[in-house]
């Protein structure tokens, strides 16, 4: 029985290609048995005027042991050189310091910020993490880390659980961290309050600092484009979180700052911190938006927030371009001073370090990614303007009459990644 | 013979598996033939002009990889991907990459077929298990699983997997091709001389042999099993056949083929017993005679508009 044929389209052509990309090697195989991705990493970072400039080299193994384990192993070292903000204020006339370690001293000019030359410092850090899915919900995570230089060691071990709920739509996390820091600057602790130049100014070699920290997370898919994610995180602080380097002016009457003391932060401190985030994929063109606030606050009055966005494009052949937009801003710790007035008894706490002021700070980069022998090459470019406040007024006098005694301050860094 | 028996022993001393041998080597007129057994199926490699320790470990290699794709993806086994889906009980699972790529080409001949071709089907084997089968399942039962059955039902994010209750999903109709072609990738990085390979009668070939000669492929009658059809010359490409004289049942006069239309639950009927595809892969030529078989009485209408080599047997 013949019946009449049937017309058909032709489909051999849609089933050569996607037949064609079945057999080809599986992409970046991250998870491939049995061997390690190496990820490596360089860092330049220059702030303006000759201050610090990082230079820094990092190297990531990560193994996929099997399917439910696989560990990581990171090392970095970095060096930092250049000066450093001392946190005295500027002058209408040369000053001269101390240097911290108590050897010699260094000049600074009429109506310059005073800047501490002797910051000179390599750092290593060594860590591993382990990651383990327990069943077919629960993950588990922990990890480890070391970092040592010349005058400061860090301690600390994690742990976090995780667990997915909703049809693996969303996922909760519960994680710890508990942090154990050792200080040993040379020429010892400094007593704070107390005259740079006074020979009885320090305290103790070396002094310490344990920090806990607890996360809570929430990541949600929300539909096949977009992931929003929820932390809360609490963090305390416990044991000397001084900064032995920086030192307050006392100014007088007129201006003119004629005595130096060392600061003094308070022993404790609990952080907290609000983290929103949403990722969303737009399809087809596979761009990604990454968008984050955070709200920080703490109990020296510190209160900040961040907002920060990325969008990646992704361009033919695998290259893709990621603008990135960052802005923070911070509202001062109520211990935070320009500079102590003479004649007023030394508060307990007090501190000149701008990083603790009122300040904004405004982000601008670009990434750009290509690949080199099949494997991802990203160069990443960003510009940093901090914008110092304050009350203007405080530049009173002859002494700092006509200074900015807020300077800004800006910085480049360029970073690279690779792969393979 | 002798050096064929000294080569085995090697093989098992090297597997360090006295209780079964894994593959065997021989040596044939220019040509090593690897030979062995995966997915319940005759599999051999042959490599052209070659020398003995690469045609060994090129061996080797062949036989792990088609033992992996085995593992880890025979509806068989308790303990892989297949066997987490069809228990995965209403709950959305992620898949690996190379699961995503069999899925979504599962998929796109799912589309490209208007839903003939449904990796969700296979429920219907319990019925239809053509194993001295002279009775036509009741049409009751049929209906009573086709609630299973229906790709279209299933929900797939990539690479997140979601099936609904009592849905289950086998891979069997594409893993033998992809295992060819995958070996084939396999044994292409290794070697720029000619092989071949054929799992079951599913063939890649890369090129021609060293002294010219494309590869001489015999194509199975379905209705003689064992006699030599038709002799098909092979330069490069993949060759792949669907339909099998083995798995029918005859009730009434009428032949029901092994071939199920997942949309009523029952065989094609009227359509050519075998369809033998030459097309780029094993895995394009294994998709376009599935799909021509799909099609019953149509078959060959289909196989025309395909612009490819094909044979059919009925």
């Amino acid at each position: 029985m013949q019946l009449k044929g049937k017309t058909f389209t032709n489909i051999s052509i849609t089933l050569a290609a996607a037949s064609c990309a079945l057999a080809a090697p599986v992409t970046a195989q991250p998870s491939e048995l049995g061997s390690w991705d190496v990820d490596a990493g360089l860092l330049i970072y220059a702030e303006s005027d000759h201050q610090v400039q990082a230079y820094e080299g990092a190297l990531s193994l990560t193994k996929q042991i099997d399917d439910e384990r696989s560990i990581n192993l990171k090392g970095i070292i970095d060096v930092l050189t250049g000066a450093s903000p001392n946190g005295a204020v500027a002058q209408n006339k040369a000053q001269t310091f101390t240097r911290p370690s108590g050897n010699g001293s260094y000049i600074t000019a009429a109506s310059d910020t005073p800047l501490d030359d002797t910051f000179h410092d390599t750092r290593v850090a060594l860590s591993t993490q382990y990651q383990q899915q327990l069943s077919r919900l629960w993950l588990y995570s922990g990890g480890a880390y070391l970092s040592k230089e010349y005058d400061y060691l860090a301690l600390s071990i994690n742990s976090a659980l995780a667990r997915d709920f909703n049809k693996r739509n969303t996922t909760a996390s519960l994680g710890f961290a508990y942090a154990y820091d050792t200080i040993d600057p040379e020429g010892s602790i400094p007593n704070p309050g107390v005259s740079v130049d006074d020979p009885n100014n320090r305290l103790t070699d070396s002094d310490t600092k344990q920090t806990l920290d607890l996360l809570f997370g929430l990541t949600q898919v929300i539909d096949r484009q977009t992931l929003m994610q929820l932390n809360y995180s609490i963090s305390d602080v416990n044991g000397y979180q001084t900064d032995p380097f920086k030192i307050l002016s006392v100014v007088d009457s007129n201006g003119w700052a004629n005595n130096y003391v060392y600061e003094n932060r308070p022993d404790q401190r609990t952080k907290q911190s609000l983290f929103w985030r949403t990722k969303y994929n737009i399809q087809p063109s596979g761009q990604v938006l990454d968008v984050s606030y955070r709200y920080f606050w703490d109990d020296w009055g510190i209160a900040s927030h961040t907002i920060d966005s990325k969008w990646r494009v992704q361009l033919s052949n695998q290259h893709f371009i990621e603008p990135h937009l960052r802005y923070y801003c911070q509202q001062a710790a109520n211990f935070y001073r320009v500079y102590l007035d003479k004649g007023q008894p030394i508060p307990e706490y007090m501190t000149a370090d701008y990083r603790l002021g009122e300040l904004q700070t405004y982000t601008i980069g670009l990434k750009y990614g290509f690949p080199i022998a099949g494997n991802e090459f990203s160069v990443r470019l960003e510009y940093y303007l901090t914008q110092v406040s304050g009350d203007d007024g405080l530049a009173k006098g002859d002494g700092m009459a006509g200074l900015d005694i807020y300077p800004d301050k800006s910085a480049i860094m360029i970073q690279s990644f690779y792969r393979f | 013979m002798k050096k064929d028996d000294l080569l085995n022993k090697d093989n098992l001393l090297q597997q360090g598996d006295t209780s079964k041998k894994a593959f065997t080597l021989k040596r044939k007129s220019g040509y090593w033939l690897g030979e062995f057994t995966v997915m319940a199926s005759p599999c051999q490699i042959l490599l052209d002009n070659l020398d003995e320790a690469k045609a060994y470990s090129l061996t080797a290699q062949a036989y792990a990889e088609a033992k992996r794709i085995e593992l880890k993806y025979s509806r068989f086994r308790d303990d892989n991907i297949i066997a987490r889906l069809n228990s995965s009980a209403d709950e959305t699972i992620s898949v690996d990459e190379e699961t995503t790529r069999l899925i979504n080409l599962a998929d796109l001949c799912f589309q490209l077929s208007d839903g003939l071709f449904d990796i969700s089907s296979g429920v219907l084997g319990k019925l239809w298990h053509f194993k001295q089968q002279t009775q036509l399942p009741s049409d009751a039962g049929i209906k009573a699983l086709l609630p299973n059955i229906g790709w279209q039902k299933a929900n797939w994010n990539e690479p997140l997997l979601h099936l609904p209750k009592d849905m289950k999903i086998d891979l069997g109709g594409i893993g033998k091709e992809y295992a060819v072609d995958k070996v084939a990738r396999l044994l292409q990085q290794q070697t720029d001389n000619a092989f071949l390979v054929n799992f079951g009668g599913d063939i890649y070939v890369n090129k021609s042999r060293c002294n010219g000669d494309a590869w001489q492929v015999a194509i199975e009658n379905p209705q003689h099993l064992g006699e030599s059809k038709l002799m098909v010359s092979l330069v490069q490409g993949g060759l792949a056949s669907s339909g099998n004289s083995q798995r029918y049942i005859e009730v009434d006069g009428q032949r029901y083929s092994h071939i199920l239309n997942p949309k009523t639950g029952y065989p094609i009927t009227g359509g050519p017993a075998q369809v033998t595809v030459y097309a780029q892969n094993c895995v394009q030529a294994g998709m376009l005679a599935t799909i021509a078989l799909l099609q019953g009485e149509f078959a060959e209408d289909f196989l025309k508009a395909q612009d490819c080599r094909y044979w059919l047997s009925n």
